[in-house]
């Protein structure tokens, strides 16, 4: 959203506190990573609005971007106590559970939530690695070899064999932020691929305005270099596909290794495999 | 006149493919010096390239990188790179088939004018 119409709801939101261009206004200011601000007018909205499920909604996506899951979590409540069966809400409070690594009950979200939308591409391949998962059990005891089929259905092993045993990462983030497949590890062994697609996914949403604006067509995609990492993202079905490699790896690696994953990443979206 | 950034936009505006190259500050999106082709949109090159360079930049500060150097765009109809230090830009505009790894070194070099 252009910073005029920004500006413009924001006005109408000054002139009228109690229409419900806070919903627009706030979604905006989460993309932007504006999370403070983003927060403090959902949270006017949904003091306006309490009964609005796209209000609390809203405000369970900023906590999210936040770091703070289990505010989340409680609005996520909030909202399928208002309306049972919202897709959007059953999607963020499966990928939660998936995160506590409650399987089985994130595998129950995310089905009625592909039930009600059945388009959304990360929803179905997040689903075929839960179920998997659930199914861990029954594979352990399954015949050596009958394994390797749910291995390339385990969603955070997806790039294992493209990065190697090198330090390197690859994450598919989905249009909300939420990571579908790849994980993060740090040396203590923690997965903080959640923390980093928070973070990082807003660079492609700023890109696409970019584009837009300047008239590029689509964008294909980002390179950046930190001080301690590089960082290469591409869109890959509806969401992106981010890589970080060690500073030390070479930008033109780093480009190849985002082009393999994109397309492993693409296999996966379309045939589970 | 000429400034500190003249030579060096003045070099970079002769890499094939090339249309335009800016110092931009990186809060304000305004443009300090530029160099550009016919007919290319300075001020929108400069607000947007800004704000997605701080974007990325502080991006990847909260996710633990540490300060962002080079940057670098692609999309169908262009490219965008992009340098940063001491709340300044530098950002050069090309075509897709531009040579990013001779830029590049470049815009890291220039850097230096950034003290």
């Amino acid at each position: 959203m252009a910073t005029d119409e920004v500006r413009a709801i924001s006005d109408q939101l000054a002139a009228d506190p109690s229409s419900i261009a806070f919903l627009p206004l706030g979604e905006a200011l989460r993309r932007r990573g504006q999370l403070d601000v983003a927060w403090k007018v959902a949270q006017r909205g949904a003091e306006r609005h309490p009964q609005r499920p796209d209000a609390h909604d809203l405000l369970a996506r900023i906590a999210i971007d936040r770091g703070e899951p289990s505010r989340a979590q409680s609005e996520w409540e909030a909202v399928l106590r208002l309306a049972p069966g919202h897709a959007a809400a059953q999607k963020g409070l499966g990928f939660l559970r998936f995160q506590q690594g409650d399987f089985a009950g994130a595998a129950e979200l995310l089905g009625a939530a592909l039930l009600a939308d059945p388009d959304d591409q990360s929803l179905a391949a997040a689903l075929g690695t839960l179920r998997a998962a659930v199914d861990e059990s029954a594979v352990a005891a399954a015949p050596p070899g009958a394994s390797d089929a749910h291995a390339v259905t385990d969603a955070r092993a997806l790039f294992d064999e493209i990065l190697g045993d090198q330090p390197q990462t690859a994450l598919l983030i989905d249009r909300d932020g939420y990571v579908v497949a790849g994980q993060y590890r740090t040396a203590d062994g923690r997965d903080l691929g959640a923390d980093l697609a928070a973070q990082l996914s807003g660079v492609s949403d700023e890109a696409e305005r970019a584009v837009e604006y300047l008239k590029l067509g689509a964008w294909k995609q980002i390179v950046f270099e930190s001080e301690a990492a590089s960082l290469a993202m591409a869109p890959s079905g509806e969401g992106v596909l981010l890589v970080a490699t060690p500073r030390s790896v070479p930008l033109g690696f780093v480009r190849r290794l985002l082009e393999r994953s994109v397309a492993r990443a693409q296999r996966w979206l379309e045939t589970g495999t | 006149m000429t400034s500190p950034f003249t030579a060096v936009l003045g070099s970079l505006i002769r890499h094939r493919g090339v249309s335009g190259c800016l110092v931009v500050g990186e809060r304000d999106g305004m443009i300090v010096e530029a160099n550009l082709q016919i007919g290319v949109k300075g001020d929108a090159i400069a607000a947007l390239s800004a704000s997605l360079y701080r974007k990325a930049r502080r991006s990847a500060l909260a996710a633990g990188f540490g300060e962002a150097g080079f940057f670098e765009l692609t999309a169908d109809g262009g490219r965008v790179c992009a340098v940063g230090r001491n709340e300044l830009v530098l950002v050069v505009i090309g075509e897709p088939g531009v040579n990013v790894g001779i830029i590049r070194v470049e815009m890291l070099r220039a850097l230096e004018l950034f003290q």
